[in-house]
């Protein structure tokens, strides 16, 4: 299940802004791969690199104000420790340490190279790099890969990360249990995973899938060493492959990394060995942090979802506190689910009359304006997917107040010219939506749309009312509130769940608009064959068209954040997977 | 004396048990009236996708298909001689006192919170000592010049240290102190044994913060109780033996006016004791209050439950610490 609202997930920088990010500038050999050194300005760590060096040395403190699900890498799933866990876990692959569309390029890290894929994209093979070791010396091999895959299987232990494995891979999987039960026969028991010599691993699938170099790139596939595992304790001091390991954690409070003296920077050139310790300090007051971040007592939000709106109103008011300021697209996007089966709404054209009518600046402002919520939306897809190309069919750019004539002519064909009674679900418990629920509301009265709120908690959004069809019919929940942040950036880790007809399930459901578009459905099946960069971002060009066209889906913002980087930080910028600065390569002035 | 102690003793071990009993009903069957099935309540431990198999391995380790009173004898036992959770290679051994195993955090509930007490003791005992100290010479100063400047203008501080929240003063305090004016720059919590300076420079805006709340209160009610003692006839007798007013004031003054606030403040300590939850948020200092916070917001039942068996005991002790020293106030109290 792709991560949801709250889970704040894969990032990204404005497409326009990635060229000039990527081309030009001035060279440099640190601070990642980018090849743009920025001078402190607002956004310049949206574009390049700020602070450039290699200084070597320094503590760097991190801040959060709740703490990781796990701080074993095959047991998490927030976005902010994804970017943290490549400090001491290398998986097969990652994210490249640089801007714009260049941070959405999947790389080797622990492998050698990205997957071979033969059999139809059923079977990739990786081969991982010679000598790479763990932090007390010992060789990692393929198995070692195998068993932390392995270990992911048993959700009783570690509950946390993605199940794309359990989902996506052949053998036994659907019924393998995990290594901690019945060690003797379970581990190295997973038939879908081969490891026919020390630094080879195969992975058989049960169906074509394309986008198998993303699901690598979870950490869920850095290597564990099987006599090293103490399953759920295993997080208080999981064997490094990276350039920092564990010297202390105090569960909830706090932990300490120092450098691991067995790393080489050959092993994943994607992240920096440079300051001599990191501390991260859990559960601080969030308020607190802000204050923290700005008198220089830490250098990083981990969360990296952005500054507290008392913060935010000082950094924007002080031209010295904006230069050391950025304010990215973080990946993650809000919407409305137009319901396709919900009467009138299964006429096309009572939910086009939706997409004209709504006031998208309204909508803007309700999730937290221009700078903390995002720009407006005009596409199913956000900028930060890989196929994304800018359009607007419903008139939400050129005119984002609304268009009320073009909503009135489609309510004509449609058969409800004076307008009709909908019901909008959204979460209660969630100030921006309810501000933009309130928004909805008052600008589709004015096409005659006479909207019904109804609020839910979050917690039990999905799991017994918006995600239950059954519930959505019996209620007649035309619309509902919605935010989603893709697994990985390309089309399929984006939108599969939210407008494949097969994605539909009874209870926990996110395709809550119940989208079964024949033509998308076959569009998501020829993605996941698809072997070319070219064929794929076509397709996920042609899916967003479509989806926008069904008029399935009422786009409100691509979600921002202010981030804030104090000025002793070196090699800052936004890494566009993660959506937030780049954690594997901060280093300290002093 | 010691008969009477010995009945406290008693009687507060019976107090403790009353308790657990309560807050064991509160987590295991309140719930299943509101609805909640062994099902829900197991799916609750297993992360996000929970599979049937695992939501019933899960209530397996849990024992929650077990009847409640099994499970509540189980809870009791394992306070005294430790418990085991799950079975076979997957089981956990929580040594005594196990006060439950927190599945959210896969660790024993008692080694946690042990970690903790420092933090809040730290904080509970450094502020306990300003209020008092301040709280009741500004309350004693106040009874004797009533009516005048300082009593004015010390009763209305008072007032708005009653009356501001902990999460107002406290914030107010760190960025004028900690921020505008680096007095106590990153304040955290240092432990006491690692660096006393430190520990004690990083505790003065949470000692203050607290203290202000609690002065403003034991002001108030130790100037009340001084006015009400200085008018009593006794007060007169003794001025008119010609025993020193220093005399008057502190020993037949001041002992008098004690007592109802002896009372108060084993209440206070043996709250604060269970956690100083708003001035540990506020502060983020990792201590019992900061442990409930997180408990409550991860609805980790065994730690909730841990931490209110705790904070109850420390209410019991204090309470019980108050009867002694009542009764050493007050000898009637003995019999």
């Amino acid at each position: 299940m792709r991560r949801k609202t709250g889970m704040l997930a894969a990032a990204g920088v404005v497409i326009t802004l990635t060229a000039a990010a990527c081309s030009s500038g001035s060279s440099s050999s640190s601070g990642g791969n980018n090849t743009t050194t920025n001078a402190v300005a607002f956004n310049a760590g949206v574009t390049g690199t700020v602070n450039a060096s290699t200084r070597k040395g320094g503590t760097i403190t991190f801040d959060n104000s709740s703490a990781p699900d796990s701080t074993d890498a095959g047991n998490t799933y927030y976005a902010f420790n994804l970017n943290f866990t490549r400090l001491y876990a290398t998986p097969l692959t990652t994210y490249k340490a640089c801007t714009g569309a260049c941070g959405d390029q999947v790389v080797p890290a622990l492998a050698t190279a990205l997957g071979t894929a033969t059999d139809n994209n059923k079977t990739w093979t990786y081969h991982i790099k010679s000598g790479v070791k763990f932090e007390d010396g010992s060789p990692v091999t393929s198995q070692d890969v195998k068993y932390a895959v392995e270990r992911t299987f048993d959700r009783t232990v570690l509950p946390n990360g993605p199940s794309y494995f359990a989902s996506l891979l052949a053998g036994n999987a659907a019924t393998y249990p995990g290594p901690f039960k019945d060690r003797a026969k379970n581990v190295m028991a997973l038939t879908a995973i081969d490891t026919p010599d020390p630094t080879t691993i195969v992975f058989h699938l049960k169906q074509p899938f394309a986008s198998f170099n993303y699901v690598v790139a979870f950490p869920q596939t850095a290597p564990v060493p099987p006599d090293k595992d103490k399953g759920t304790n295993y997080q208080l001091h999981p064997q490094s492959t990276g350039p920092y390991m564990f010297q202390s954690y105090q569960l909830n409070k706090q932990y300490t990394l120092v450098p691991n003296p067995q790393w080489n920077p050959s092993w994943n050139p994607q992240v920096k060995q440079l300051p001599s310790k990191i501390v991260v300090n859990l559960n601080v007051n969030a308020p607190d942090i802000d204050n923290r971040l700005l008198a220089g007592d830490i250098q990083v939000d981990q969360a990296g979802s952005g500054v507290q709106s008392a913060a935010r109103a000082r950094i924007l008011s002080s031209p010295n506190l904006k230069a050391n300021a950025d304010d990215p697209i973080t990946g993650f996007m809000w919407f409305y689910y137009i319901n396709t089966k919900v009467k009138p709404l299964d006429n096309i054209h009572c939910r086009m009359a939706i997409e004209y009518a709504a006031n998208k600046t309204d909508l803007q402002t309700a999730y937290g304006g221009p700078i903390a919520g995002g720009d407006i939306a005009s596409t199913a897809m956000p900028p930060t997917v890989r196929g994304y190309s800018k359009f607007d069919l419903y008139n939400a750019l050129s005119k984002p107040g609304g268009d009320i004539a073009a909503a009135k002519q489609q309510l004509q064909q449609c058969g409800q010219p004076n307008g009709f009674n909908l019901n909008v679900a959204y979460r209660s418990d969630r100030p921006r939506e309810v501000s933009s629920s309130q928004a909805l509301q008052e600008s589709l009265a004015s096409a005659g749309i006479k909207v019904t709120l109804k609020g839910y908690t979050a917690a039990n959004y999905y799991g017994n009312f918006a995600g239950v069809p059954n519930y959505v019919h019996s209620h007649n929940l035309g619309m509902a509130a919605g935010g989603w942040g893709p697994d990985w950036p390309d089309a399929y880790g984006w939108g599969w769940a939210l407008f494949d007809g097969g994605s539909i399930v009874p209870a926990g459901n996110t395709n809550i608009s119940e989208l079964n578009d024949s033509a998308v459905n076959s569009l998501f099946t020829q993605l996941e064959a698809a072997t070319t960069d070219s064929a794929q971002n076509s397709i996920a060009e042609q899916i967003d068209k479509k989806v926008m066209q069904d008029a399935a889906i009422l786009p409100a913002v691509y979600s921002k954040a202010l981030l804030y980087r104090p000025t002793d930080l070196t090699n800052v910028y936004v890494q566009t997977y993660y959506g937030m600065y780049d954690y594997a390569t901060l280093g300290l002035k002093s | 004396m010691i008969s009477f102690i010995i009945r406290r003793l008693i009687a507060a071990v019976f107090l403790l048990i009353i308790v657990s009993m309560v807050v064991f009903a509160i987590f295991f069957i309140l719930p299943r009236w509101g609805g909640q099935t062994t099902y829900g309540l197991a799916t609750e431990y297993v992360g996000r996708n929970p599979t049937r198999s695992a939501v019933l391995q899960m209530i397996d380790q849990l024992g929650l298909n077990k009847p409640l009173y099994l499970q509540y004898w189980a809870y009791l036992k394992a306070i005294v001689v430790g418990g085991h959770y799950g079975t076979g290679t997957n089981s956990v051994y929580c040594p005594p006192p196990c006060f439950g195993y927190s599945f959210k955090n896969q660790q024993p509930v008692w080694p946690a919170m042990v970690s903790d007490i420092p933090v809040t003791l730290s904080l509970a005992i450094g502020a306990a000592i300003l209020w008092l100290t301040a709280g009741i010479g500004i309350g004693v100063i106040s009874a004797l010049k009533r009516g005048s400047i300082f009593d004015r203008f010390s009763m209305t501080i008072a007032l708005a240290g009653v009356s501001l929240p902990i999460f107002f003063t406290g914030l107010v305090a760190l960025e004028l102190f900690s921020y505008k004016w680096p007095i106590f720059p990153n304040v955290q919590f240092v432990p006491f044994t690692q660096n006393p300076a430190l520990w004690a420079r990083n505790l003065v805006l949470p000692w203050v913060t607290l203290a202000f709340l609690y002065a403003a209160l034991y002001a108030r009610l130790t100037r009340a109780g001084m006015l009400e003692t200085m008018g009593e006839d006794y007060i007169r007798t003794a001025r008119a033996k010609g025993l020193p007013e220093r005399t008057v004031i502190f020993k037949h003054g001041l002992r008098a006016a004690l007592t109802p606030i002896l009372t108060i403040f084993g209440m206070d300590l043996g709250l604060l004791l269970g956690g100083a939850l708003l001035t540990e948020y506020t502060f983020s200092l990792h201590g019992l209050g900061l442990f409930t916070i997180e408990a409550v917001q991860n609805q980790d039942f065994p730690e909730i439950m841990g931490v209110v068996m705790l904070a109850s005991f420390f209410i019991v002790i204090a309470n019980l610490v108050v009867d002694i020293l009542y009764a050493v106030v007050d000898p009637r109290v003995r019999y």
